[in-house]
C-alpha cells in the first residue's frame, strides 16, 4: 500500500502533463492550493513539458493560419465577460476553488457519513466528492477499483497507516483495505475521487453496496 | 488590454520570414513582453511563428487529428493573446508558460468535443494589474527552465521514455507499463529518478 501526505511525483507529473482524470485533478488542485511546496514541483514538471514543446520538430503550417487566428481573435466579446456566481459554501470556510463547483447537495449514507457529490468546473458530471465524517465516526470499510485520491479539507482522521490533518493528502491504490476514523476532536470534511470515469450511480451505489451490504 | 491596435490584418506577414533562425529564450520573452504590455501584433505574429507549428506537432504526437491539431494550437495562440496579461515572467519562462495554456486546451478541447470553446473568451479582466517582466526574475526564471531542458536531455534513455509517453500519451501509467512490458513499479520508480533529477535541475539557485 502506499499512503503519502503529499501526492506523489507521479501524480504531480500526470497533473503537468494533464492526463490525469477530472475528480483526481481538482483533489490535487485543492491540495495545491494549500501547498506552496508542491506547487512548486509541479512548475519544474511543468518546465518539463515547456521543453518537450521547444524540441518539437517544425511542422510546415498553414499559411493562412496566423490570418484565420486574427479573424477568430477579433469576432471575441470585446468585454470579459462576468466573472461566474460563487456557489455556496458546501460548509463554512470551504476554499474558493470548490465554490466554483457544482455541489449536490448533503446526502446521508449511514449514521456519521454525509456525501455530497462535486462537479468541477466545465465539466458536466459528477467525478469528486465531499465526505463528512462525525467527529468519532468510522467510515465504512472499504477497497478501491482504481486508485483512491483524498484531500483533507477540515478535521482529522486516521487509519492503520496514520493520522491525516487539514492540509493533508493521501493517495492509496486498488490493493488498500481500510477504514478510516475522524478524530474525536471535530467533524472530519474530505475531497476524494477515484481514478477513471465516474457516475453519480455507481458511487453512490458503491457506497450503498458497503454500508447495507449487498 | 484586449482592445485591438495597429492597422488591419493586412499589416501582418503572413509568410514566414526567408531566414529562419531559432529565436532565444530571451527573444521570446521580449515579444511576450511587447504583446503584454502594447498588445504588439507583429510581436504576436513572430510568436505564433514559433509557436503555432511546435503545437501542432506537439498536439498531433498526443494524439490528436491534424485538423484538430491546428485548431487547439490555434485556441492556445488565441488564449496567448487574451491572457497575456496573467503571465508572469518570474514564474515560468515563455515556453513553459504557453506549454500550461496548450495544455488546457488540450483538456478543453476533450472535455468539451462538440461543446463551444470556453477558453478562448476568457479574456484577463481589465483590473488584471499584469507582472512586471523587467526585473532580474524573469532572467532566472529562463535560466531555470533552460537547466530543466539541459536535465531532460540528458535523461537515461529509459528515463526519458516514461517522461515522454506520461506527457504525450492519455495513458494512466499501468498502461504504460503494459506497453514497455514492465512491471507498474519499475514505471513509477523511472518516472521519479527523472522527476528527482528535474526537480534538482529546477531548484538550483545561481
Amino acid at each position: 500500500m502506499t499512503a503519502h501526505r503529499h501526492p506523489a511525483d507521479e501524480t504531480l507529473v500526470a497533473y503537468a502533463a494533464g492526463t490525469l482524470g477530472a475528480g483526481p485533478r481538482l483533489v490535487v488542485e485543492t491540495h495545491l492550493g494549500g501547498c506552496s511546496c508542491c506547487r512548486k514541483h509541479v512548475r519544474a514538471f511543468e518546465a518539463i513539458g515547456g521543453a518537450l514543446l521547444e524540441s518539437e520538430a517544425v511542422e510546415q503550417s498553414p499559411s493562412d493560419l496566423l490570418s484565420r487566428t486574427w479573424a477568430r481573435i477579433e469576432g471575441l466579446p470585446k468585454r470579459p465577460r462576468a466573472a461566474a456566481a460563487l456557489s455556496p459554501e458546501p460548509y463554512p470556510g470551504a476554499p474558493e476553488l470548490l465554490r466554483h463547483c457544482t455541489i449536490g447537495p448533503w446526502r446521508f449514507v449511514q449514521p456519521g457519513l454525509r456525501i455530497a457529490m462535486v462537479t468541477p468546473p466545465g465539466e458536466n458530471e459528477a467525478s469528486a466528492m465531499l465526505m463528512r465524517v462525525s467527529a468519532g465516526r468510522r467510515m465504512p470499510k472499504h477497497t478501491h477499483d482504481g486508485m483512491e485520491f483524498t484531500q483533507v479539507l477540515s478535521g482529522v482522521f486516521y487509519d492503520a497507516s496514520g493520522r491525516y490533518r487539514t492540509g493533508d493528502y493521501i493517495e492509496a491504490d486498488d490493493e488498500v483495505d481500510h477504514q478510516p476514523v475522524a478524530d474525536e476532536e471535530q467533524d472530519c470534511i474530505c475531497l476524494a475521487a477515484i481514478e477513471g470515469r465516474l457516475r453519480l450511480t455507481s458511487f453512490v451505489g458503491r457506497w450503498a453496496q458497503t454500508v447495507l451490504g449487498f | 488590454m484586449y482592445a485591438l491596435c495597429g492597422s488591419g490584418w493586412g499589416a501582418v506577414p503572413v509568410i514566414a520570414q526567408p531566414i529562419q533562425r531559432v529565436p532565444k529564450a530571451s527573444d521570446l520573452l521580449e515579444w511576450m513582453r511587447a504583446v503584454t504590455e502594447r498588445a504588439d501584433r507583429e510581436a504576436f505574429a513572430r510568436l505564433f511563428e514559433h509557436f503555432a507549428p511546435r503545437l501542432i506537432a506537439f498536439f498531433a504526437r498526443a494524439g490528436l487529428p491534424r485538423d484538430a491539431a491546428e485548431e487547439v494550437a490555434q485556441e492556445t495562440m488565441i488564449a496567448v493573446w487574451t491572457k497575456a496579461r496573467l503571465y508572469n515572467s518570474a514564474e515560468a519562462g515563455v515556453s513553459t508558460w504557453i506549454y500550461t495554456i496548450a495544455r488546457n486546451a488540450r483538456i478543453d478541447r476533450l472535455r468539451r468535443e462538440g461543446r463551444r470553446s470556453k477558453l478562448e473568451t476568457e479574456v484577463a479582466a481589465e483590473d488584471d494589474e499584469g507582472f512586471d517582466m523587467s526585473g532580474e526574475d524573469s532572467l532566472l526564471a529562463l535560466e531555470r527552465d533552460e537547466r530543466v531542458r539541459s536535465a531532460v536531455n540528458v535523461l537515461p534513455i529509459e528515463q526519458a521514455e516514461v517522461v515522454r509517453m506520461s506527457f504525450f500519451a492519455e495513458k494512466p501509467h499501468a498502461e504504460i507499463a503494459r506497453e514497455l512490458g514492465i512491471p507498474l513499479g519499475t514505471v513509477k520508480s523511472r518516472l521519479r529518478l527523472a522527476m528527482a533529477k528535474i526537480r534538482a535541475a529546477w531548484e538550483i539557485e545561481q
